[in-house]
């Protein structure tokens, strides 16, 4: 799985609001161009990115291989015709050099998240997402970080007691239905007991955050960034 | 020494507790990413995702339920493992599949919308029966225009392509959801925020 791992690459210790931005900057180029020029360029970007933080590429294509398998698909669907000549090989090439598009931008993606902890994150979030919006999207993803294993085990322990009292034979309609109802009573009870500790807490909108801070390192990043994002008008 | 001072600006009780169940249905919705029931006639098993998005709009209102499918994305694309195959990443969120996940924000506030028009909750269980499905259906139809449409875009397929690929393995799974999700709330088991 896909996840932060601690590290020394530079990536690791550039600040997070430049790291987002270069992520921006290439997305917003790769859905502009699919030349083969333009692709082979992004290539060479992706694989400095991903060389310079580390990642692990066939891990990382595996941990997206749902994503890959309809990347895959698309460009046979998109050159099968019916009726003679039955494969169209240029809307097949079309459609593939937008799907490569898309992988390097899920593995571009994946650079940020192998070298990026959550509270790093959700420090970006808050410091550039101005006022209570800011706020309720900080803390709400530290929330979620907190909660995720909490609720898979919550899951987990429904669809066991199901399968033992052979639940599984029930249809599905019955079977979504009780997941959905017993893993939905069980989230909202832990809100209420959630947003009471909270209360007790004095829960404010304005916490104290971990600190953030632009290095030199960050410069030339920003500087990338900026000629990604600008490069999607060329 | 040099003391900062800064005055607490507490959050009011009833944002508090629909924050909570808006932050934790969004982790919910993240934990669902691993788990699939096969269904009959389909290659495709159902992940409840929708399922999570209906009830978010539900329960939660136009607001809480948009700010809570907000919360899942966001997760997402710092990298928690919350999308489909349990993967995470910005990227997803552009990719080929970023249309539907964009279109779980609006279709959460179109049901809340319908549902409970206006901010004040209503309890769901109480609304009639076309209303509830009603809401549903724009929702469902809403995520497969929009999540379509962009996969068309993006991969450049033809619109017949992008449903082939897009929409008719799910739409089994899809009404399966819609039943279940209206059935949850028949069975009042789920109370709402006072």
């Amino acid at each position: 799985m896909l996840t932060y791992e601690p590290d020394e690459t530079i990536a690791h210790r550039l600040d997070p609001r430049s790291k987002l931005a270069v992520q921006i900057g290439f997305a917003a180029t790769a859905l502009a161009h699919t030349s083969p020029r333009a692709l082979i360029a992004l290539t060479v970007v992706a694989g400095v990115v991903l060389a310079a933080t580390r990642v692990p590429p066939l891990e990382t294509l595996y941990a997206y291989r749902f994503a890959l398998v309809i990347l895959a698909i698309a460009p046979l669907v998109a050159a099968a015709t019916l009726g003679p000549p039955w494969i169209d090989v240029e809307r097949g090439t079309t459609s593939a050099r937008a799907s490569y598009r898309v992988l390097l931008i899920l593995l571009v993606s994946a650079a940020y998240v192998r070298s990026t902890p959550v509270r790093h994150s959700r420090a970006a979030i808050q410091r550039t997402i101005p006022g209570k919006p800011g706020q309720v999207l900080g803390v709400g993803v530290a929330l979620v970080f907190r909660f995720l294993p909490v609720l898979r085990g919550d899951l987990q322990t429904i669809r066991e007691a199901m399968a033992a009292r052979l639940g599984t034979e029930r249809n599905a309609a019955e079977r979504i239905h009780l997941v959905g109802v017993l893993a939905l009573t069980r989230a909202f009870d832990r809100a209420d007991r959630l947003s009471l500790a909270l209360q007790a807490r004095c829960f404010a909108w304005n916490p104290t955050l971990p600190p953030l801070s632009f290095s030199r390192a960050d410069l030339p990043a920003f500087g990338v960034a900026v000629a990604l994002l600008l490069s999607a008008f060329v | 020494m040099e003391t900062h001072r800064e005055s607490v600006d507490p959050v009011a009780d009833d944002v508090i507790k629909s924050f909570a169940r808006a932050a934790v249905l969004a982790a919910l919705l993240g934990a669902t990413a691993f788990v699939s029931i096969p269904i009959p006639f389909s290659p495709v098993p159902v992940t409840l995702q929708t399922l999570f998005v209906f009830l978010a709009g539900l329960y939660l209102g136009p607001v809480w339920g948009t700010v809570s499918i907000l919360l899942y994305l966001a997760a997402g694309a710092i990298g928690l493992p919350v999308f489909s195959g349990m993967t995470g990443g910005l990227g997803v969120l552009v990719g080929e599949t970023g249309g539907y996940l964009w279109a779980y924000a609006i279709a959460a506030g179109v049901v809340g919308l319908i549902v409970h028009r206006g901010r004040e909750l209503r309890d769901p269980a109480e609304e009639p029966l076309p209303i509830l499905v009603g809401s549903l259906v724009v929702a469902t139809l809403l995520i497969y225009a929009i999540g379509t449409g962009y996969m068309a875009w993006l991969l450049e397929l033809e619109l017949g392509e992008a449903i082939a690929v897009g929409v008719l393995p799910f739409i089994p799974g899809g009404v399966f959801k819609l039943v279940a999700a209206i059935a949850i709330v028949k069975s009042k088991r789920i109370t709402q925020i006072r």
